[in-house]
């Protein structure tokens, strides 16, 4: 009997154990504030860097960072942690995520902060703001803006082939041309490509970053309008599809299936000519393929279309709905967000562009190689993605429908209308309260 | 009459302290079993977007499901998995089983290559298969290319991924075959003795002799199997990004069930879903067991 009851004993301890608590703080003055972040490896420890530099100039405030993985269709652990009402004090949201956790009741607006601190929408780069603006209220602020995208060449290619390694495509037209020429195949075999118009950081990327560049639009933000089968944008997907029938997509895509990132990423070995570049493989290349010998412009458009065109991307950062220290997490916040020293420090140890457009950061870097085409291209940016909280789902259902037409499986128009159809059925009943 | 309540209350103290002991159990099984399951079965008929309260809307869940043409593109995938990989699985595993029961040297090795596979985590068996199923620098196709056999684009094809991940499924098949492998043992050697004396071919014996005392060991692998690939997730989960690509050919069921939850947050929706599998996973195996006196042999019947 006595044992029986040691047994339950034990198992007691065991459930309080499951229910452990944080420590609290033992000295009054100093405020404990978690922040989780998406980033592992290399720009994890950067990060961290960057969260030592707030610490060592605010005494009174402990910031602890930690991983969380954000495969920007959701972070479970944030979800079930905010359910749980143990959230984090600050969180990396995803600028396309912004929208849904805020209609989901994950975050706390930002509005009396950024009233009483005075920061304002004329401090950042237009999209970083605007992606985080949603139904009146600003929900997270742009912590790193990429300029999605800029365009590469690879110049020994050019060269080889007996194209201008100076002068990159700036039309449609060309691309194809040059595509043309650059291709190479060894029987049934692709051996290497000129470009893969859907292969710019998946499908649903690379439909925003050609639609745009077609002078397409996504979203109606003032009707609630879900319009992925703008005329524009059936364009853009046309022309895709027309380097699928050409070349026989399930042969590209068996040609592409062997890609990866860093050492197997294909336009460092040179089995891709273009592509689309996202900000981070700038140092990427210089560490994985120093011989690289390749030029960086804007992306192509047809004529009529939208030139320079880009979007941005990037993290931000929100307080959670039950953050425990709001006012801490803010601080933190509008440090790394807005405040010179603070994104100078974010633009320094980390690499990323700040969306706070006065930064000093960007003196330093206006004439480096790469980066200062980047803050062009920044600077000229227009679009952000659809601010609506039926992103995720909208994702995934352009990246069904170019994949469909793709394979053709639908016609470019069938796969648009589809994908609008079911993202507006979705995004309804979202904006319904459901 | 003293003597009796004296042991009914000995009983009674043997039964709470039996329940006592057994109680950590217990609770796990009704805390982390029972009340998931009955409180997914509420959910399914209420949207639940996890951080809003569930909010009761009848079977608006499950008409929406009927409407949602990618409900019926999972289920069809899934029953075509179904349909090919288990018995593709149970016939390796079973040649397998009898290959590796005969009397060669060096059995324990073979036995243990074939058994190793199955003890890769999925996620890197997975991502290794992805390598071998590379339809340009893959080494199944390197293999088809060396004979000038046709090489296969696999996952790149839609036609060819559910193909290339039935294939794969033969990788994992270790446990399967060492329950053949046990079973194999019991098979009584003096009916392969008499069977031989009255003249009975390998082929007949093992069809007369082997494959009627196996078939317990067989049904059970064909029900547990039928499960495993009704729920069908991991590898698909892992080999395309989550997606499901290309085209949706390999959005199996519990696939698009965790899209719907974790994705699109539509819990319940996804617990709709969830019951639905259950429903046909429930269906079907009652159907097995139903038939099963027809195909099954247990020894000592008639």
């Amino acid at each position: 009997m006595r044992r029986a009851v040691g047994v339950l004993l034990l198992f007691c301890i065991l459930i309080a154990g499951c229910g452990a608590r944080e420590h609290t703080n033992t000295s009054e003055s100093v405020v404990d504030v978690t922040v989780w972040h998406p980033w592992g490896g290399v720009q994890k420890e950067k990060f961290d860097k960057v969260v030592e530099a707030f610490n060592k100039c605010h005494p009174r405030i402990r910031v602890h960072s930690l991983f969380t993985p954000n495969d920007l269709s959701n972070n479970q652990k944030f979800f079930t942690a905010v359910a749980a009402q143990k959230p984090p004090d600050a969180i990396f949201v995803d600028g396309q995520q912004t929208a849904a956790w805020a209609a989901q009741g994950a975050l706390e607006p930002l509005d009396k902060w950024l009233r009483r601190d005075g920061v304002s929408c004329e401090d950042y780069f237009a999209p970083c703001w605007d992606q985080n603006e949603y139904e009146g209220k600003a929900w997270a602020l742009t912590f790193c803006a990429d300029p999605n995208f800029a365009f590469v060449w690879n110049k020994k290619a050019f060269r080889e082939v007996g194209l201008d390694p100076e002068k990159p495509p700036r039309t449609i037209e060309e691309v194809d041309r040059y595509n043309d020429i650059l291709t190479k195949r060894s029987g049934d075999k692709i051996i290497r490509m000129g470009i893969i118009p859907w292969a710019q950081f998946g499908n649903a990327n690379s439909i925003f970053t050609w639609g745009w560049a077609f002078g397409g639009s996504f979203y109606d933000p003032g009707s609630h309008k879900v319009t992925a089968d703008n005329p524009d944008v059936e364009k853009a997907l046309k022309w895709m599809v027309s380097y699928a029938r050409r070349y026989d997509v399930t042969k590209i895509n068996a040609f592409s299936s062997g890609f990866g990132s860093r050492d197997q990423n294909p336009f460092y070995i040179g089995i891709v000519a273009m592509e689309c570049l996202h900000i981070s493989q700038i140092e990427d290349i210089r560490e994985y393929a120093p011989n690289l010998d390749y030029g960086i412009t804007y992306i192509p458009a047809p004529a009529g279309g939208e030139q320079h065109s880009s979007w941005v991307g990037g993290w931000c950062l929100a307080v959670p709905k039950g953050s425990k220290h709001p006012e801490a997490a803010w601080e933190f916040i509008r440090w790394c967000c807005r405040e010179p020293k603070g994104t100078e420090a974010v633009g320094k140890i980390q690499g990323l562009f700040p969306g706070y457009r006065r930064s000093p950061y960007f003196d330093t870097i206006r004439n480096k190689p790469g980066y200062g085409q980047f803050l062009q291209i920044l600077q000229e940016c227009r679009h952000q993605r659809p601010v609506m909280p039926a992103q995720a789902f909208y994702m995934n259902s352009l990246d069904g429908a170019v994949d469909y037409a793709i394979y053709g499986r639908m016609s470019p128009r069938e796969a648009l209308r589809k994908a609008g159809a079911e993202t507006q059925r979705e995004l309804d009943l979202r904006l319904a309260g459901r | 009459m003293k003597q009796m309540r004296k042991k009914s209350s000995i009983d009674r103290q043997n039964t709470r302290n039996g329940l006592l002991f057994c109680s950590p159990v217990l609770m796990g099984l009704l805390v982390f079993t029972l009340y998931p399951v009955i409180s997914s079965l509420y959910y399914s008929f209420c949207d639940y977007p996890m951080l809003k309260p569930p909010v009761w809307v009848g079977l608006s869940n499950y008409r929406a499901l009927f409407a949602d043409p990618i409900f019926y593109t999972s289920l069809y995938n899934t029953a075509f998995y179904a349909a090919f990989a288990t018995p593709l699985g149970i016939i390796v595993a079973f040649v397998l089983a009898l290959l590796l029961n005969q009397k060669v040297k060096g059995m324990a090795i073979f036995r243990t290559m074939f058994f190793v596979p199955s003890i890769v985590p999925m996620v890197a068996g997975s991502v290794l298969w992805l390598w071998l199923l590379n339809p340009q620098y893959g080494l199944i196709n390197a293999v088809l290319g060396a004979m000038h056999l046709p090489q296969f684009r696999w996952m790149a094809d839609p036609a060819q991924a559910k193909p290339a991940l039935i294939v794969m499924s033969t990788w994992g098949i270790g446990g399967w075959m060492l329950i053949y492998l046990a079973g194999l043992q019991d098979v009584p050697q003096e009916l392969y003795e008499a069977s031989e004396m009255d003249g009975a071919s390998a082929w007949q014996r093992m069809w007369h002799v082997t494959v009627p005392f196996m078939s317990p060991h067989l049904f059970f692998t064909l029900v547990m199997g039928f499960i495993g690939a009704a729920q069908y997730f991991t590898q698909a989960f892992v080999m395309t990004n989550g997606q499901g690509g290309p085209v949706d050919s390999t959005r199996f069921f519990s696939l698009y069930l965790f899209q719907n939850a974790f994705m699109y947050w539509k819990m319940g929706y996804a617990c709709a879903m969830a019951w639905i599998l259950f429903i046909v996973i429930l269906l079907f195996t009652t159907l097995l067991f139903k038939t099963s006196a027809r195909y099954v042999y247990y020894g000592g019947e008639k």
